[in-house]
C-alpha cells in the first residue's frame, strides 16, 4: 500500500475513558497510563497499532488528571510522531468532571475539521492486541456502510473508522448540555446507522476491571500468546528508560515469568511480572503477582497474588495474600511494614 | 558560542584481535555487558560530566558507527548548540586521506574544534569500559595550571610493559613517558585520556604534523614532543575499573566482571548506579520471558531474550532464545542469537545473530586461550 494512501486516516485515542472497577491502580493516573506486561503503558498497544497503520497524526483526549501520560509519550518520538505536519495532538480537558468531554470536543471541533484525512479512527486506550487498522479501512472501502466498528470474539469493541467528514456532520450537532465522553458521543452519533462488523480473530485483551487487568496479564505468560501479542514484525512501541539487562543473583530461582530490565532479583519468583528497575530480596517468594516498575522488596518476605503499584517499599519479611480472583494492590509509594501484617 | 571543553572521541580502532567481531564494525561499536556498544561508555560518561559536545573521528568500518550515534538522542547529545557530530577522514582538493595517526585525526578536524572555541580539549578513546567524571579531571587540569593532563592508573607491576608508562615526581608532573618499557620505572600506565589547552594542542599538532617523520600518534609522538619542549604535563591519578577490551579473551573477561560480587570499586562497573546511568540506543523488545522449566542463576539477561533452558554465570544480550534442554555455563550470547535445543555453550562468545543448531557443543579448544568465539557455522 502506498504512502499517500496510508496518509488518509486521522487517528483519535479517547484516554477519558475512567473505568471505575479498576481502581486504585487508576486513581493518580487515566486508564491510559496504567503499566502493563512489565515495561509498557497500555496507550501503547493503541498508539502503536496507529503508527504501525502508517498513521502520523494522532490527538489523544484526556481528562485533567493526565501528568502521567504527558511524561511518558512526551513529544511522541518513540512513535515517529515528533512531526512538522500533523504528529501529536494533546486536549485535556480542564474539569474535573470527568464525564465532561464535549466541551473540549466543542473547543476542538478544528481538529476533525481542517485535518487533511478523508478518514478517522477512535478508539479507546485500555484495548491491548493487533489491529490491522489497513485491513479494516480495506474492509470500510469495499462495503457500504459508513460505519465500521471492530468485533472481537462475537463482542462490539468500541474502535470505530468512519468517514471524517461524517465526524464533523456529527460535530455540528454536538449539543453541549449532555454531558458524555468522547466515545459516548461518537457511540451515540452512530447507534442508528448500519454498521460493517470488522471481525479480529487475533488475541485481545480489554483491561476494563481489577480483575481482568489482572486476568490478561497472567494470561499473557504463557508463550502462545506471547507471541500473539508481541510479534516481532510489529513491536509495541514504548519510552525507553535506559536500564541495564536484569541480574539474576546466586541463589535466585525465576519460573513462568516475564521480567523487564534493570532488575536485581535474589529471591524466587514464579508465574509473575516484573517491571523495571525492581528489586527483589535473598529467600523472598513471589508468586502470580504483578509487581509495576521501582518497587523494592526486602528479604524472607512472602507475597501472593498481589498487584504492587509502582515505587512501593515492602520490607523484609512482610508476608501478603489476595485472593486469586480478586488480587490484593499495594498503592503507589507505599511502604508495608512487617508489623502490619 | 565559546565551550569550556569539548571532547574528541577517537573511535577509528581496527579492533582486529576482536576476529570476527569486528569483521563489519569498528571495535567501539563491538556489543558489551549485555546491552552497550564500547563506545556508549566515553560517550555517557561525557553527558554525565557535563560535556555536550563531542566529535567522534570514526575511519574503520565506520557504517554500523556512524548508524549507531545518529543524531545522539540515546545521550541526550541532540543539540542545537553542540551535540555529537561523526567525523569521518574526508577528501580534500589535495585528494582523500586517511587518519595517518591519532593526532592527525585531530589536526583534520581542527575546523570542528575551532567552531566552538574551547579552552580545553578532552581527548578520548572508544576502546576502554570505565566511569570516569572528566569535570574532575578538569579541574585538576586548571588547578594545576597544567598545559596537557593525562589519565593514569595503577596496574600490575608484571603487567606494565604492555602500556604507556607515565615517571612522575612527587607533585604528579610527568618527568618521562616510556611506550611499553621493558623494565618499568613505574606502574602508572596512561588511560589514553588527555586534555589539552586548545592553544598548546594546536601548537604542538602543527608541529608534529609538519615533521614527515612522525607517525602522529598521541602516545609515540606527541607527548615525547611536549616533554622535549618543557610543557607541564600532569598525571591525573584515576582509580577504579578500567579495562581494555581488545581481545577476546579480555572481552570475556570485562563481560564476566560484571557477574562478580563487588570487593570494591576496581571489581566491575555498576550498571545500577542511578546518578551515573551508561546510556545506550534502546531497540523495542518486550520484557524477557523465563520459561517454567527455565533455570537462571548469576546473570543478566536484557529485554527480548526468551530462555527455557539453563543460564549460569552467562550474559544474554536483547532478543536472544534459549531452548528447552540446553546448558549455557559461563559465557557471553550476544543479540539475537538463536540457541537451538540440547546446546552446550561453555567459555564461549556467541557473536550477533548466530544460530546454533540443537545439540552442538560450544567450548574452548587446545588453541582457544580458555575462551571461543562462535560466530556460526
Amino acid at each position: 500500500m502506498d504512502r499517500l494512501e496510508n496518509k488518509q486516516i486521522l487517528g483519535v485515542i479517547d484516554a477519558t475513558v475512567d473505568i471505575d472497577t479498576l481502581a486504585p491502580l487508576t486513581l493518580n493516573r487515566p486508564v491510559a497510563s496504567l503499566p502493563f506486561s512489565g515495561r509498557y503503558r497500555l496507550i501503547d498497544f493503541m498508539l502503536s497499532n496507529m503508527v504501525h497503520a502508517g498513521i502520523d497524526s494522532v490527538g489523544i483526549f484526556s481528562h485533567h488528571l493526565y501528568n502521567s501520560l504527558k511524561g511518558h509519550i512526551g513529544s511522541g518520538k518513540v512513535w515517529d510522531l515528533d512531526r512538522k505536519n500533523g504528529g501529536l495532538f494533546f486536549y485535556v480537558q480542564d474539569k474535573h468532571d470527568k464525564e465532561n468531554t464535549q466541551l473540549i470536543l466543542q473547543h476542538n471541533q478544528e481538529f476533525f475539521i481542517r485535518a487533511p484525512y478523508q478518514y478517522v479512527i477512535i478508539a479507546p486506550s485500555h484495548i491491548i492486541g493487533r489491529i490491522p487498522i489497513l485491513d479494516m479501512l480495506k474492509m470500510h472501502r469495499e462495503k457500504e456502510a459508513p460505519v465500521t466498528q471492530v468485533v472481537y470474539a462475537g463482542k462490539g469493541l468500541p474502535i470505530y473508522l468512519l468517514k471524517r467528514q461524517l465526524m464533523v456532520q456529527f460535530l455540528d450537532n454536538l449539543d453541549p448540555s449532555i454531558p458524555q465522553t468522547l466515545m459516548g458521543f461518537v457511540e451515540a452519533s452512530t447507534q442508528h446507522l448500519d454498521k460493517n462488523l470488522y471481525q479480529v480473530n487475533e488475541l485481545l485483551f480489554t483491561v476494563d476491571s481489577l480483575t481482568n487487568y489482572y486476568k490478561s496479564t497472567m494470561d499473557l505468560l504463557t508463550m502462545d500468546n506471547w507471541n500473539g501479542i508481541f510479534s516481532k514484525k510489529y513491536p509495541v512501541l514504548t519510552t525507553p528508560k535506559d536500564e541495564p539487562p536484569t541480574k539474576y543473583l546466586s541463589g535466585s530461582h525465576v519460573t513462568g515469568t516475564m521480567v523487564a530490565n534493570g532488575c536485581l532479583i535474589e529471591g524466587e519468583v514464579t508465574d509473575s511480572v516484573i517491571s523495571r528497575g525492581v528489586r527483589i530480596g535473598k529467600n523472598t517468594v513471589v508468586k502470580n503477582c504483578i509487581i509495576m516498575p521501582k518497587v523494592e522488596i526486602g528479604d524472607d518476605c512472602v507475597l501472593e497474588n498481589v498487584i504492587v503499584d509502582k515505587e512501593v517499599t515492602i520490607e523484609a519479611g512482610a508476608a501478603l495474600k489476595g485472593n486469586d480472583q480478586v488480587p490484593l494492590v499495594v498503592p503507589k509509594n507505599a511502604t508495608v511494614y512487617k508489623e502490619w501484617i | 558560542m565559546a565551550k569550556k571543553s569539548i571532547a574528541m572521541l577517537l573511535a577509528g580502532g581496527q579492533g582486529s584481535r576482536l576476529k570476527d567481531l569486528t569483521r563489519n564494525l569498528a571495535k567501539p561499536a563491538v556489543a558489551f555487558g549485555g546491552k552497550y556498544r564500547i563506545i556508549d561508555f566515553p560517550l555517557s560518561n561525557c553527558t554525565n560530566s557535563g560535556i555536550d559536545t563531542v566529535g567522534v573521528l570514526t575511519q574503520y568500518q565506520p557504517l554500523v558507527l556512524n548508524a549507531y550515534i545518529g543524531n545522539g538522542s540515546p545521550w541526550d547529545l541532540d543539540r542545537t548548540n553542540g551535540g555529537v557530530a561523526v567525523l569521518p577522514p574526508y577528501s580534500e582538493a589535495s585528494g582523500f586521506k586517511w587518519y595517518k595517526g591519532t593526532a592527525s585525526a585531530i589536526y583534520e578536524n581542527m575546523n570542528y574544534i575551532e567552531r566552538y572555541d574551547p579552552e580545553y580539549v578532552v581527548i578520548l578513546s572508544g576502546d576502554h569500559i570505565y566511569k570516569m567524571n572528566y569535570a574532575k579531571m578538569l579541574d585538576f587540569h586548571v588547578k594545576k595550571g597544567a598545559d596537557v593532563s593525562i589519565a593514569v592508573i595503577e596496574v600490575p607491576w608484571d603487567e606494565a610493559s604492555r602500556f604507556g608508562i607515565m615517571n612522575t615526581d612527587d607533585d604528579f608532573n610527568i618527568v618521562e613517558f616510556d611506550e611499553k618499557p621493558e623494565e618499568p620505572k613505574s606502574n602508572l600506565a596512561s588511560m589514553g585520556i588527555y586534555i589539552f589547552k586548545t592553544d598548546v594542542l594546536t601548537e604542538f599538532l602543527e608541529m608534529d604534523c609538519r615533521n614527515a617523520e612522525s607517525s602522529n600518534d598521541f602516545g609515540k609522538d606527541v607527548i615525547p614532543l611536549l616533554l622535549d619542549e618543557k610543557k607541564k604535563l600532569v598525571a591525573y591519578p584515576f582509580s577504579g575499573y578500567w579495562k581494555d577490551v581488545g581481545t577476546i579473551q579480555s572481552l570475556w573477561e570485562a563481560n564476566m566482571d560484571l557477574l562478580k560480587p563487588k570487593e570494591d570499586a576496581t571489581t566491575n562497573i555498576d550498571l545500577y548506579e542511578e546518578n551515573w546511568r551508561i546510556y545506550s540506543k534502546n531497540p523495542s523488545y518486550p520484557a524477557q520471558y523465563i520459561d517454567a522449566e527455565a533455570k537462571v542463576e548469576n546473570a543478566l539477561v536484557n529485554e527480548g531474550c526468551v530462555v527455557k533452558g539453563t543460564i549460569k554465570g552467562s550474559i544474554l544480550f536483547q532478543g536472544v532464545s534459549v531452548g528447552s534442554g540446553s546448558v549455557i555455563t559461563d559465557s557471553v550470547i550476544m543479540n539475537n542469537a538463536v540457541i537451538g535445543k540440547n546446546v552446550k555453550i561453555n567459555r564461549a562468545i556467541v557473536g550477533p545473530g548466530t544460530s546454533v543448531l540443537d545439540g552442538r557443543v560450544i567450548q574452548p579448544g587446545e588453541h582457544d586461550d580458555g575462551v571461543v568465539l562462535y560466530t556460526g557455522e
